[in-house]
């Protein structure tokens, strides 16, 4: 089926597309496409007028300042993959990203269209809640930064307003102390995931410091587990400790039976998948090295 | 709504066209440049029939709008024959079209396009992948016929030859074939050349009864 009909405009500045965005009547933003393109070849979404921005060179870094790890709005899901600096401290994007899709689509695909398109089995919002991190916006009143747990709202919808452009995703440094990971559960290669768990640890010595737990796809959004991350910073890594946070972020969630899993095998999975998480995240917090070099290779296909 | 001037770069020769910008990338090389090795399968994003090579990466041109491809660099399978590894196996194909060929990488055909610049994509960053990162690389396409262990071996065939090692015998016969061989997975055949079934063609069956 065919797009209806729409206006295509280029702008090649994050001041351009801001102008455009403010000036047209609803527009859609394009960035990678992945999702948006079926959506409206399905005729789900008719907007009059389309924003590509991939001409925005300016959105297209993934790098470390002092504060935080910055992931422009053109950063592709295998930009990520490929990262030598992603690969190194942060396990849970290391993780994340080539389990999503498929090689082309994540060619296309981008981490900040993922995470505003806010479908509630999207892997990113999770990574972004269990990083405590922010989402930055232009508008037409200048810029703004939403914090992740205040950007989820519903199914689809976030806290973005009319005309706002998400130029940026980050979260705080992660140094050597710290670890993350992310383990997903899903049907097949490339399906979405039927729960996820994101998990952080960061170690002073032998004791947690800061923590964060988030889940996917087993509630209306992405969710972050406080009840988890209270229950976890101030204390000592052991399998006791993670199975009580398995067991909260069980309780937490609030997953919905289909023709995948009934929802008390999803909760279940939850428990599960939280403890392999927090084990992951630590030893990569106490190891040396690359991140991608410890912990479970979610990856294998085939025999 | 307006039309939009588009010129991209299409198996090296430059090619501009004037579409709407809802036209999908797949339908403008299909059908305005006539390209239809290029396939569409699902429609949806799933198969990976419509895979094309562009600027440097395996993309979905069903993905994508012809818009979106202004400026940019794409290689279909019209285009493989062309490049410059083409002929460095025994024939005058690209190694990886050579590899389906020998190896049996297809059935009926239909996901080939896609399989083979998937694996152009995958080979021009590693030459050299073992069977996993294959399979890793080609999960974004759906073959319906094969059950990809002879596309597996189709790539492996075209990173043998492409690093200069000997590929292996086709499990297939040709009419180029010097072995005789089982398309069984490569063992010669037994003795008698025939390695089929037991069923005796000679013998007589039973038609079945009078009042049939």
């Amino acid at each position: 089926m065919k797009a209806a009909h729409f206006e295509h405009h280029e702008p090649s500045t994050v001041d351009e597309a801001v102008t455009l965005l403010a000036d047209l009547d609803d527009p859609t933003i394009l960035a990678g496409g992945q999702s948006l393109v079926p959506t409206m070849r399905f005729r789900l979404s008719q907007p009059d007028d389309v924003v590509d921005i991939n001409g925005i060179d300016s959105l297209d870094y993934l790098e470390e300042d002092g504060d935080h790890l910055r992931l422009g709005a053109l950063v592709r899901h295998a930009d990520v993959e490929e990262s030598a600096l992603v690969d190194e401290n942060y396990g849970s994007f290391a993780d994340a990203a080539p389990l999503i899709g498929d090689p082309q689509i994540r060619n296309q695909g981008t981490v900040v269209g993922s995470v505003t398109q806010a479908d509630p089995k999207g892997d990113w919002g999770s990574v972004l809640l269990a990083h405590d991190g922010e989402v930055v916006a232009r508008g037409p009143d200048g810029e703004r930064t939403i914090p992740a747990d205040e950007l989820f709202l519903f199914p689809y919808e976030t806290d973005l307003q009319p005309g706002e452009l998400v130029t940026e995703l980050r979260v705080p440094v992660s140094d050597a102390n710290e670890g993350s990971s992310y383990h997903k559960l899903k049907r097949k290669v490339g399906d979405y995931a039927m729960a996820a768990v994101a998990a952080r640890i960061a170690l002073d010595g032998e004791t947690i410091t800061d923590a964060g737990v988030a889940l996917t796809g087993v509630d209306i959004t992405n969710i972050p587990v406080p009840d988890a991350t209270d229950h976890l910073v101030g204390e000592v890594p052991s399998g006791e400790l993670f199975k009580r946070a398995g067991e909260l972020a069980a309780e937490a969630s609030n997953p919905e039976g289909d023709e995948h899993g009934s929802a008390a095998y999803k909760e279940n999975m939850v428990r599960v998948l939280t403890q392999r998480a927090l084990a992951d995240a630590v030893e990569r917090a106490r190891g040396e090295g690359p991140a991608g070099s410890y912990g479970t290779d979610q990856l294998t296909v085939g025999d | 709504m307006t039309e939009k001037d588009v010129t991209m770069t299409v198996n090296g020769t430059e090619r501009e066209l004037s579409v709407e910008p809802r036209r999908l990338l797949v339908h403008a090389i299909r059908e305005d440049l006539n390209l239809t090795g290029t396939h569409i399968g699902c429609d949806t994003g799933n198969c990976g029939a419509c895979t094309v090579y562009k600027d440097g990466q395996a993309v979905k041109s069903c993905l994508q709008f012809a818009v979106q491809a202004d400026g940019s660099e794409i290689t279909t399978v019209e285009g493989m024959e062309e490049l410059p590894e083409a002929g460095m196996g025994d024939s005058d194909l690209h190694p990886i079209q050579e590899g389906f060929k020998q190896m049996h990488g297809l059935q009926c055909g239909f996901c080939t396009p896609g399989m083979i610049m998937a694996s152009k994509a995958l080979l021009e960053a590693n030459d050299d992948p073992t069977d996993e990162e294959i399979r890793v690389d080609i999960s974004g396409n759906l073959c319906r016929c094969t059950g990809y262990q002879n596309i597996v071996k189709s790539v492996q065939y075209a990173s043998d030859v492409l690093n200069d090692r000997e590929p292996p015998d086709s499990p297939v016969e040709h009419e180029d074939a010097s072995l005789e061989t089982a398309a069984d997975g490569g063992e010669t055949a037994t003795d008698g050349g025939c390695n089929c079934n037991d069923t005796d063609l000679t013998m007589d069956y039973p038609t079945g009864g009078e009042n049939r």
